[in-house]
């Protein structure tokens, strides 16, 4: 039986869907219940439920043999996972933003501060600019940081770019572009082979865009 | 922080049945390699950080536990084995015949965040041979690698071997600097075709190239994925490598092992001194390979002998969590009391033999 972990919140529905065009359906309705485990109709699959930010982990150590993710959190999580497909689902952009008008050189600041929930990426993306940063880490509402004077530059998440509008903020650099990705964990697709590459050729006949973002 | 009580991060310490467990294990996996005439060695826990530092490449070395003795040294605790007998292997043994076959135990540390039971401190047994560049002398370190296996009982595993020298062929003439050569090797051993294709997309390079590049991610399989990448490639080194791994793989056909191998061409991770085969052996139920080993032709000519070599290592943390054996405590204790009499009692079932536990 194959273990696949999803994400509960906004990649919940996509994931599910994603599932179904490739076979693995429900016999009940997985959005609208308590428990964290289900198990497919045909009994090939089992899906758990999990914080987003945590699937990159269950995979990692082999709790599930696969994870559907976004590419921002597997950047972050820096895990070290086989990510064979594009999902297409869940465009997104991560992206350095600034107050508008805001000096665009970052050279002139002794150092600059960046509120996050992306530490690593922040860090790795300054680092390799050689810049100095101070990241500050926060769990949401990031563009309030520059606004109450907390930071300089954010890196976040930017799916149309709105919410940046409305707080007066534009972006300075893309970091990178992200969307849903199927990972898998190493050794499980050396030992479980067979099933994990069936999943993986129907996720990929199934998804019209998969592979080629 | 308490430092009187609390250990430092990653260091460990085994104690009653952890302890047998992991003497019981060495043991097992000693009789192998000596079996296959293998013999053991024990380096140095430090040596320069240089020896180190020329073959396990720049992400590794910034794990390196470092420091500088009283003369301004700069020295290292072994992060591996493999630096450290190449070493000895090219300066002490280097008049020795070849091939030269070793083995070792013990442990290794890595700045790291501990995963898989693999803590920043942790136990490598692996072996090494030196001098001969043959299918057969990989063939034999794969087969070392499974005897020993068998031998804890663990006998559902699959073996995952691949080429370096298949994809250097590839890009070797590409004319790409190495940071982008780096970031194609990322792609194809993460398996990321979406993100190959773009970076093929952004490239200046001929399409039949680029249709290799995008099949090295689903080269992986049995006999069939070494004929389909033959019909693939047309440079030298890639060429060598498939018919090198040809020459392997019909050695397990004729064991009826192949069953336990699996072909993976594309995967290309591994320290930098690898040259040629590489492999990583995988146990259900573990989500972390359990031995990692490969081929390094040009590691000892760094130390002043030029000679190949092949070689392996198993994490003892990890293997341990997939040996379902029992390893039954010792035998009981039969001396009793406190006394002189008891003592001299004590004494004369030691000279029996036996197990005596004093009261004292």
């Amino acid at each position: 039986m194959l273990v696949i972990a999803i994400a509960k919140g906004r990649f919940l529905e996509p994931s599910l869907a994603v599932l179904d065009r490739a076979g693995v359906r429900f016999d009940e309705d997985v959005t609208d219940s308590r428990r964290l485990i289900f198990d497919s109709s045909d009994g090939q699959c089992r899906v758990i439920l999990v914080k987003p930010t945590d699937v990159p982990t269950y995979v990692e150590y082999g709790a599930a043999d696969a994870g559907i993710t976004g590419r921002d959190v597997l950047l972050e999580s820096r895990a070290d996972v086989l990510e064979p497909l594009d999902l297409g689902f869940g465009q997104c952009r991560l992206v350095v933003a600034a107050p508008n008008g805001a000096s665009s050189a970052d050279a002139d600041r002794p150092i600059v501060r960046v509120a996050t929930k992306y530490p690593n990426v922040a860090t790795e993306y300054f680092n390799r600019r050689s810049i100095p940063v101070e990241i500050i880490r926060l769990s949401g509402s990031i563009e309030l940081g520059p606004l109450v004077g907390l930071a300089d530059r954010i890196v976040d998440l930017v799916e149309t770019g709105r919410t940046l509008r409305d707080n007066g903020l534009v972006v300075v650099d893309v970091i990178a572009e992200s969307s849903a990705r199927l990972i898998i964990n190493r050794a499980n697709y050396q030992t479980k082979r067979s099933e994990i590459v069936g999943l993986v050729d129907a996720l990929e006949a199934s998804a019209p865009r998969a592979g080629r973002a | 922080m308490n430092s009187l009580t609390q250990i430092p991060p990653g260091t460990q310490i085994l104690i009653g049945d952890a302890v047998r467990r992991r003497r019981a294990v060495e043991r097992a996996i000693f009789a192998v390699f000596e079996g296959w005439s293998y013999q053991e060695i024990i380096p140095p826990m430090l040596d320069y950080l240089d020896v180190f530092v020329k073959g396990m490449g720049q992400e590794l070395e910034d794990r390196i536990y470092r420091f500088i003795d009283r003369e301004g040294n700069v020295l290292a605790l072994r992060p591996e084995f493999t630096s450290l007998l190449a070493k000895t292997a090219a300066t002490r043994l280097s008049q020795e015949r070849e091939p030269i076959r070793l083995s070792y135990s013990g442990e290794v540390l890595r700045f790291e965040t501990p995963k898989g039971g693999q803590q920043r401190e942790f136990a490598q047994m692996g072996i090494e041979q030196y001098g001969v560049s043959s299918a057969t002398a990989d063939a034999e370190v794969l087969l070392v690698c499974m005897e020993a296996l068998r031998s804890l009982g663990v006998s559902d595993f699959q073996i995952n071997l691949g080429s370096v020298d298949f994809f250097g062929g590839i890009v070797d003439r590409i004319g790409l600097p190495d940071s982008e050569i780096d970031r194609l090797k990322d792609l194809l051993n993460r398996k990321d075709q979406s993100g190959l294709e773009r970076m093929l997309d952004g490239l200046d390079m001929d399409e039949r190239r680029k249709k290799i590049l995008r099949a090295v991610p689903h080269l992986t399989g049995g006999r069939d994925t070494l004929d389909a990448a033959r019909s693939l490639v047309r440079n030298d080194r890639s060429r060598k490598a498939i018919a090198h791994l040809e020459s392997i793989y019909s050695v397990f056909e004729e064991l009826d092992l192949a069953g336990r191998l699996t072909i993976d061409l594309g995967e290309i991770r591994g320290f930098d001194y690898y040259s040629g085969i590489l492999f990583r052996a995988y146990v259900p139920g573990l989500g972390f390979e359990v031995a990692l080993g490969g081929r390094y032709d040009h590691l000892l000519a760094q130390f002043g002998h030029d000679t190949p070599a092949v070689g392996f290592s198993f994490t003892l943390e990890r293997l341990e969590q997939v040996v379902t054996r029992p390893f039954p405590a010792g035998r009981s204790a039969e001396a009793r009391g406190s006394d002189a009499s008891s003592v001299a009692e004590a004494v004369r079932l030691r000279r029996e033999g036996k197990v005596v536990r004093l009261c004292s």
